[in-house]
């Protein structure tokens, strides 16, 4: 057993027009066993900017506080949000820190750039940054999810499609993979707003 | 020119640490802060620097709790007191994790007195601004006491005693007034030495009473207030006495 | 082998811990409190290696002391949680600490909560969680019967399903529990469950 594996998770984010969706499941586990089905793996870093952590819990959520400890900073000093692009780099470089301890943990990040184009990337655990210009996916469920999203994708589409395309991807994947599921949590994400929804799904 | 007050870890060649002598005189311009000890309470009373009309005065306070069983009460530079304060918390907190029981007041006191000391004879800093009374009871044995440091790092346990602005008058009222006391005694006993320098008033001083079941007690502006009036009634009939000796009743 | 469970019910929370120190084949003791009243509205119920438990328990118990002491209010208990899986998760990489932790509280504003913190410090508050062995018992008992608003009563009855169903399921059952409380009046001892009484010494 990987210890990426550990906790379970499914994350993806999608590309759209002018939009972006990012989605991920429910699930905390502790290998097979079920701790909790309401933990979030998607943090809003601001209203424009998603970060998505897949692998093992503790270092998610360690991750997680150094990067909204950075961002602050930055927003204090700069009285600006960051790119998506910036971030990026920034979660690359705070990832290959450390380089011979890494974090287990693997990012999604989604933004609006500037000119609110849409901006998806993820990354190993160590910070290679890959970017995509369609989707990116993470977690124990990725396989299944490259499976899904390579056949359900479209480019350019609308919010509602993209919404409807994602959940579908995240939802059928997730069934095939025993360590995530519990349900949905979806962002989705325009120039004027940001739609949050949570779904149903097989609750087992 | 003289350097010997430069740096303090230098004696000058009559024998003399400047800076620490200095520190005395940061702690005799300071409030002044009284403790006396009782056999059942022990209490701590400082002077309070007139507060400005919009200053909220619960947020300065001087006498502190260290553990529960044990508190500090200081005159000299509140700004070093804080830093003192801090490390001696953490010395109470972390002696309880190592060897299970809390700090003994003498312990505490020997911390502190070593901490100031190390402020005299180490390069690139200075000493704490600071004399302290600690008082509490002793965690094992339930004894009361109360201990003074001063700048030099030197500390002593006493019955009753006084530090800061006029403490050498207070001191000397203690001596003439002290008795073992209980209870409420020891309080009016600290109130009364306070009181020899400062203007009455609950508005001007700041009490503190320990007891070995309830810990340290901040007592009431008006609850001093009480007791103020009470001395004053005391004073006065003592007063009225002296000047018409008793006349018999026919 | 160790139980630890807990579960938060309408305004109180309740943990529960086998007390049994075992180490290889040996029953050591079975009246040790793994459950630390952390300070007047906390409680820390922990299991894992007996040495790290101690350790870590009181150390976490002397700094919310410490800053108690400081700021003069004390920590909240989301406060205290946080506090907690910082300091195991700086351990983490360094020297770990064996401990899986379960805490509870009550504070004013936000009244009972409950939360889940394991040895690799994941954090996740929760309305009933497990620990251990007796965990695959406890926590689908929990599920069957548990409801957000139950009353001490009907807790404690559910605690005490649990108990059955470990002492009779579990080969190697721990044979006794304490059960600790804690409401707006404070965390406190609520009862003990005994099968079996340390042997008395046997007069010189």
């Amino acid at each position: 057993m990987s210890i990426f594996e550990y906790n379970g998770s499914a994350l993806v984010a999608m590309v759209g027009k002018n939009c972006f969706a990012i989605a991920s499941d429910w699930r905390l586990g502790v290998q097979l066993q079920t701790i909790a089905t309401d933990f979030q793996k998607i943090y809003r870093i601001h209203d424009k900017l998603f970060l998505g952590l897949a692998g093992l819990a503790t270092d998610a959520q360690t991750l997680y506080q150094r990067l909204v400890f950075r961002h602050k900073l930055y927003q204090l000093r700069e009285e600006r949000d960051m790119k998506p692009e910036t971030f990026a780099s920034l979660v690359s470089a705070v990832l290959y820190e450390k380089r011979f301890g890494p974090y287990f943990t693997q990012p999604v990040i989604a933004g609006l750039s500037d000119g609110d184009k849409p901006f998806i990337c993820t990354m190993d655990s160590i910070g290679a940054k890959e970017l995509a210009k369609d989707f990116v996916v993470a977690g124990t469920a990725s396989e299944s999810l490259y499976g899904a999203c390579e056949s359900m994708f479209k480019p350019d589409m609308e919010p509602e499609e993209l919404f409807e395309t994602i959940s579908q991807a995240l939802l059928s994947s997730v069934d095939r993979d025993c360590l995530s599921g519990w349900g949905g949590h979806v962002y989705l994400v325009t120039p004027t707003e940001v739609t949050e929804r949570i779904l149903k799904g097989r609750m087992d | 020119m003289a350097r010997y007050d430069r740096a303090i870890t230098v004696f000058s060649p009559d024998g003399h640490l400047f800076q620490v002598e200095y520190a005395l005189e940061a702690v005799r311009k300071g409030n002044a802060a009284v403790g006396v000890r009782g056999t059942d309470t022990i209490v701590l009373a400082v002077e309070k620097k007139s507060t400005p009309k919009l200053q909220d005065s619960r947020s300065v306070r001087k006498i502190v709790n260290l553990d529960d069983h044990i508190a500090l009460a200081c005159a000299g530079l509140k700004a070093d007191a804080r830093v003192l304060i801090n490390r001696a918390r953490i010395e109470c907190q972390s002696h309880k994790l190592t060897i299970e029981d809390p700090v003994t007041v003498e312990y505490i006191t020997r911390y502190i007195a070593g901490l100031q000391q190390k402020y005299t004879q180490s390069g690139g800093v200075r000493p704490f601004g600071l004399s302290t009374l600690i008082i509490g009871f002793d965690p094992h044995t339930g004894v009361p006491s109360l201990y003074q440091t001063d700048p030099s790092g030197t500390f002593s346990a006493w019955k009753a005693n006084a530090t800061g602005r006029n403490s050498n008058s207070i001191r000397e009222f203690l001596e003439k007034n002290y008795k073992e006391t209980s209870g409420h005694e020891t309080v009016k006993l600290a109130i009364r030495a306070l009181l020899e320098v400062v203007e009455s008033g609950g508005k001007n001083i700041e009490v503190a009473v320990m007891t070995k079941e309830h810990g340290l007690r901040q007592l009431e502006e008006a609850e001093i207030d009480d007791v103020v009036a009470d001395i004053e009634a005391e004073k006065a009939a003592a007063e009225a006495a002296k000047k018409a000796p008793s006349t018999k009743e026919t | 082998m160790e139980s630890v469970f807990g579960l938060v019910g309408k305004d109180f929370a309740i943990v529960a811990a086998d007390t049994s120190a075992v180490h290889s084949i040996l029953v050591h003791k079975t009246n040790e409190d793994k459950i630390m009243i952390l300070d007047s509205h906390k409680l820390m119920g922990a299991s894992g290696e007996t040495g790290d438990r101690a350790q870590f328990t009181e150390y976490i118990q002397k700094n919310v002391a410490l800053y108690q002491f400081r700021n003069g209010i004390p920590l909240t208990t989301a406060a205290a949680a946080n506090f907690t899986r910082g300091e195991l998760a700086t351990a983490l990489r360094k020297n770990p600490y064996m401990v899986n932790i379960i805490l509870a509280g009550y504070d004013k504003e936000t009244g009972p909560s409950l939360y889940y913190i394991d040895y690799i410090a994941s954090l996740h508050k929760l309305d009933k969680a497990a620990f251990g062995y007796g965990s695959y018992f406890a926590l689908s008992m929990m599920d069957r019967h548990y409801r957000r608003d139950m009353t001490v009563e009907e807790a404690i009855e559910l605690v005490d399903k649990c108990i059955l169903e470990i002492r009779s399921r579990l080969v190697i059952a721990p044979p006794n529990f304490v059960i600790k409380i804690v409401d707006k009046d404070g965390a406190r001892e609520y009862a003990w469950r005994e099968s079996i009484k340390d042997a008395p010494v046997a007069a010189a």
